[in-house]
This record gives structure tokens, C-alpha cells and sequence, in this order.
């Protein structure tokens, strides 16, 4: 017997002169942007979105880039934000959540009601928190009820959601009866939906400030670690110890509470709720989120990729309004980026591996 | 019961595990001692993984005990295993592709940031690279170039001794390796060998799963050997050969033999 004898050494000599990963910057900045790939996938994205811009300020003589335009944009963007960093964090963890744009509207519509309801018997102020407060408790309940029904249920969460989606916007138009809800205060237009900050819209600043400390939380955090880590190989982890299905309700609890917060935004904007105005408002965060560097299989998530992604989106529409072209072809637009990112991403993976 | 010396590190008695028709344990039966190396030998099939499964938290058992230093152990929690001091290699070596190697050495066991902001479940990114680092070198691993790589890209050789390296890191009492040589060429294999050798010395009970007979009779204090989910003998590996093991694991020998050898 020569078991060991002939075995063979399988680790060849070169291995050791493997080339070493980018040098580890340190700083608050590159530490929220996580590894080098999705550092350089962030900025590539970032570069994309001003490149645009500059564009359409070239077409439109300057007048895209006058402050009402540019707030109106991320006016646009606070909400579609809000879902992208939430999705970030269930796509990282290897599973997908179809309903936060239904979340959004059943969020929207509990919180204007609540609203409704009680601003006729003391201050709008007061009215409105609550109304806030409960829109956010109702997403983070649709967030909480997939987080349970994927890890007890054991149902992949492609299929939860799918019911949950419809859960979700059919419970928005029980409530409603199909009409959307008025008589909201104006302040809440006035003081917030398109209130500014030094020229920043308030909700923008309220999504940007959220983002940013879940940016923090996936890259600095333990259970940023384990969210990825169940991503990318959900047994291993478990065998590692991690809390998996634990990990698995936090980023749904996350996605359906920044849903939640969205649905709210939504209705301080417009002040009133946009039931059937939110079709595909999943879709384009889902876009925004595997634009920025976010792997649809789980394992690599990147938050201010999906951050910034976002305006992609709000930058095409807005640019192609001033231009004069059809919103339509945004849709188109924003298929045709999501496509060549995700192709991009890929070359560069693959090239990233035989070097 | 309170643990005295003749109490054994690790006794499991009896344990049992079915998946739908397949009895894939019949009977487990396993004492470890402090400083002591049992190696578990068995052909493919014959419930070696299931058994350590077991042990390990990985798998609850249907039926038998697990005790260590005499207090029962809570089955089918893995983490009710790694605080009572086990720590396991599995055969797929538990990785997250996509985190770095530090991150995998330290998953779940995250070295947090002090004060505030440690509380708030921050962490020390740059303490755990120090201290993978750090684990590399006293382990000898110079293979490996950086532990910012993440365990993706690292070959199946390397990412096996990060596996080996994590255990090492994490075990109290016990170490458990399932085939830890497979993947190894002959520098990572003796490093591993090596690892197995100073666990012992520090006081630590190792079980081994090996197909690797040779090197099983080179470092075993004790061999068990498995067949069709049963101990079906234990010896002792000095005097022994390749052949007579090879025999026990495919059931070649007589009845009596068996029985003598355990």
C-alpha cells in the first residue's frame, strides 16, 4: 500500500506569487464601500450617473443642472433609494423580496389614513408622526412576515414574495377601496415632501442619512458579515456558526422597514398616496441595486452602489422629460444599462479570476 | 457527574441517525481522551461524516448521548458544541466564497471594536486581519498571501488549511477534522499533520476522518473503524498494517477477530 506515496503535491509552486489584492485603504470613506471590486463597481456607476448628467446639461444648454431641477431629481430618488439599500442586503444574502414596491403602497396608504384620521382632532404635526410611525410599522410587518414564512416555511423567497406582493397591494386596495386617500394635511407637503435643507430636499437627506448607516451596517457590522456570508454559502455559515435564518428575517425586516419609510416619503410628496403609481418601482430599484455591484445570487452586496444606482434612473427621466422625448423610453433605457452593467460586471469578474 | 481523571473527554454512546430509509448511523459509539488522537476509518458510505455530524451539532442524532468531560451535550445545536469547546472541520469546509479569509476565520466570532461603538456590533476589521495573520504564521502556513483574498479564490489546498487553521482557533476541547489531508499536497498535508501533532500536546482530544491509511497509523493513538453505520472495531495502530485495516473496514475478517480487536 502507497496511499501516500503517490499522492501527488497538488499545489503548484506559483501559487505563492499569487498577485495581492488592491492595497487596503483605510479612512471612513473606502471602509463603507467594502472590497475593491465593488469599490471600483461603485465608482464606474458613479461616473456613469454624472456622465449622464453632463450630457443632458449639454442638450438642455445648462438648464438640467439649475437647483429646482437637480432637487426635483432627488426628490425622485429618496424613496426608490430607500428600497434599493433594503434589497441590497436581502439580494447580498442570497434571496430576493418582489414585494417592497407593494409594501411601499400598503405602507403609503396606512399611513395616510392614519394620518386622515386623527389630524382632525389636535395638531397636523402630531397626526403626521403617528401616521409615519405606523407606515413604517406596517412595512417592517410585511418585512417581518417574509423574513418568518421563508425561514420557518422554508419556501424560497422568489415564491413569498411573489404572494406577498399581491398580499400587499390587494390589502392596500381593501382598505382604500381602490381610491386614493386625500385630505391629508398640506403641511406635510409644505414642511417635508418639498421642503429643503441648505437646497437638499428633506427627503432626500432622510434617505441619504438611512442609506448611509446601512451602508455602515453591511460593511462594519457582524451581522453585515453574516448577511453576506449566508449569500454566499448559506450551509457553510450555518456550520460556521452563524445565526442563518436569524440573519435571514434582519435583511427582510430591513427591506419591508425601508419600504415602509419609502411609503411615507411617498405620501409627503404628492400629499396624497399613488396606489397604482408604483408598478414598477420594485423593477427599477431591483435595476438599481444589481447596477451597482450587487450579486443577484448572493455574496456580494455593495449599499452605496446601490445608492448612487439610483439615479440612473431619476437622471434618464428627468433628462429625457427636458429633452423632450417620451418617458417611455426610460423604461427602455434603464433595461437596455441594466443589461450592459450586469455584462460588465461579468467581463470584469471574469477577468479579475485568470489574473 | 463531576469530572475526575478516568472521566473521558468526549464519550458518545449509541448514537443513531435515519434520512428517510437509510440508516446512516446505527450505532456510534466513541470515547476520546485528552491528548489523544482517534482516527475513524471506514469505506465511503459507512457513516463516518453522519457520525461527527453528531457530535458536532451539525446533525441532530435520533437517538443517543453525547457527553463531554461527563456533561451531557445539547444535540443538533452547533453552537451549543462550539461553547462547550468542539470545533470541526468539515469536509466542505464550512466557507463563505465571498468574505475574506480573515472574515472566514472569524465568522460568527467576529472580534468586535471597543467601547461604543463595539457594543453597536461594530467591527475591528483591522484586529482580525492582524490576528489571521498572526494564526498563519504560528501555524507555519506561508503559502497563503494575504488574508484580505478572499476564500474563493484561493485553491482547494489553501482553503482547506484555512478551514484547519479556524478549528485550530476556535477549539476548546476538542477538534474534529472530517478529511482534512484530501484536498493537501505534501507541504500543506505535513502542516496540517504537524497542527494535529501540537493540538494533541497542548491537551486537546483530536478525531480524525481519513481515507489516508498510512498516515493514520503514523498518527493515531487509536483507530476506529466504521461499517455500514456501525464501530464495528477499535484498535490499536501499532503492529498494525494498510492490509489488516483495509480488511476490517470491507468486513474480511472473521467474527471472532473482529471482537478481539475491540
Amino acid at each position: 500500500m502507497t496511499l501516500s506515496n503517490v499522492k501527488t503535491d497538488s499545489e503548484p509552486a506559483q501559487e505563492s506569487s499569487r498577485p495581492k489584492p488592491a492595497e487596503q485603504r483605510s479612512g471612513p470613506w473606502s471602509a463603507l464601500l467594502g472590497s475593491s471590486a465593488l469599490r471600483s463597481t461603485t465608482f464606474y456607476v458613479a461616473c456613469a450617473v454624472i456622465a449622464l448628467a453632463l450630457i443632458f446639461a449639454l442638450l438642455t444648454s445648462g438648464n438640467f443642472l439649475s437647483t429646482p431641477n437637480l432637487q426635483s431629481i432627488g426628490r425622485n430618488s429618496a424613496g426608490l433609494m430607500l428600497l434599493a439599500v433594503g434589497l441590497a442586503f436581502v439580494l447580498g444574502a442570497g434571496h430576493i423580496d418582489l414585494s417592497v414596491g407593494s409594501t411601499l403602497v400598503l405602507a403609503s396608504v396606512v399611513s395616510a389614513k392614519v394620518t386622515v384620521a386623527l389630524s382632525g382632532s389636535g395638531g397636523a404635526g402630531w397626526a403626521i408622526t403617528i401616521g409615519a410611525i405606523c407606515g413604517v410599522l406596517t412595512g417592517a410587518g410585511m418585512g417581518l412576515l417574509n423574513g418568518v414564512l421563508v425561514t420557518r416555511l422554508r419556501i424560497n423567497s422568489f415564491v413569498v414574495t411573489l404572494g406577498t406582493m399581491g398580499v400587499g397591494i390587494g390589502l392596500a386596495q381593501v382598505i382604500t377601496n381602490g381610491s386614493n386617500v386625500i385630505g391629508l394635511p398640506t403641511v406635510i407637503q409644505r414642511n417635508f415632501g418639498v421642503a429643503n435643507w441648505f437646497s437638499i430636499p428633506l427627503p432626500l437627506l432622510l434617505a441619504l442619512v438611512v442609506s448611509l448607516i446601512g451602508a455602515g451596517v453591511l460593511t462594519q457590522t457582524a451581522f453585515g458579515r453574516h448577511t453576506l456570508a449566508t449569500g454566499s454559502s448559506e450551509t457553510g455559515s450555518r456550520r460556521a456558526g452563524v445565526k442563518v435564518d436569524r440573519t435571514t428575517i434582519g435583511v427582510f425586516l430591513m427591506a419591508g422597514t425601508a419600504a415602509g419609510l419609502a411609503g411615507f416619503l411617498d405620501i409627503t410628496r404628492f400629499g396624497t398616496t399613488a396606489i397604482s403609481g408604483h408598478e414598477t418601482t420594485m423593477l427599477q430599484a431591483l435595476s438599481a441595486v444589481i447596477i451597482g455591484g450587487t450579486s443577484l445570487f448572493g455574496g456580494r452586496a455593495s449599499v452605496l452602489g446601490a445608492m448612487i444606482a439610483t439615479f440612473i434612473s431619476t437622471v434618464l427621466l428627468a433628462g429625457f422629460v427636458m429633452i423632450g422625448v417620451s418617458s417611455f423610453y426610460q423604461r427602455i433605457a434603464i433595461g437596455v444599462v441594466l443589461i450592459i452593467a450586469v455584462w460588465v460586471d461579468r467581463v470584469r469578474q471574469a477577468r479579475a479570476n485568470t489574473t | 457527574m463531576i469530572a475526575t481523571d478516568e472521566t473521558p473527554l468526549l464519550r458518545a454512546r449509541g448514537l443513531k441517525k435515519s434520512f428517510g430509509h437509510l440508516e446512516a448511523l446505527r450505532e456510534g459509539n466513541l470515547i476520546v481522551n485528552r491528548r489523544e488522537v482517534v482516527a475513524i476509518v471506514g469505506d465511503n458510505g459507512a457513516g463516518k461524516s453522519t457520525f461527527i455530524s453528531c457530535i458536532a451539532g451539525a446533525i441532530k442524532p435520533d437517538a443517543g448521548e453525547v457527553f463531554l468531560n461527563g456533561n451531557p451535550l445539547e444535540l443538533g445545536s452547533i453552537h451549543a458544541a462550539m461553547r462547550a469547546g468542539i470545533a470541526t472541520v468539515y469536509q466542505d469546509l464550512a466557507m463563505a466564497p465571498d468574505l475574506s479569509v480573515a472574515e472566514n476565520i472569524f465568522l460568527s466570532t467576529e472580534i468586535r471594536r471597543r467601547g461604543i461603538a463595539g457594543r453597536l456590533g461594530l467591527i475591528d476589521h483591522k484586529a482580525m486581519r492582524a490576528r489571521a495573520s498572526a494564526l498563519m504564521d504560528e501555524l507555519g502556513i506561508t503559502t497563503l498571501g494575504d488574508v484580505t483574498a478572499t476564500a474563493g479564490s484561493l485553491s482547494g489546498g489553501q482553503r482547506q488549511v484555512v478551514a484547519v487553521a479556524r478549528a485550530v482557533s476556535r477549539a476548546g476541547e476538542l477538534i474534529i477534522l472530517d478529511e482534512p489531508t484530501a484536498a493537501l499536497g505534501a507541504k500543506q498535508s505535513q502542516i496540517v499533520l504537524d497542527t494535529i501533532h501540537a493540538m494533541r500536546e497542548r491537551g486537546f482530544g483530536v478525531v480524525l476522518i481519513s481515507h489516508d491509511l498510512p498516515r493514520v497509523l503514523d498518527i493515531a493513538d487509536r483507530i476506529v473503524v466504521m461499517r455500514f453505520g456501525r464501530v464495528v472495531a477499535e484498535v490499536a495502530p501499532k503492529g498494525q498494517t494498510v492490509r489488516h485495516i483495509v480488511s476490517l473496514m470491507l468486513g474480511e475478517q472473521s467474527a471472532a477477530e473482529e471482537s478481539a480487536g475491540s
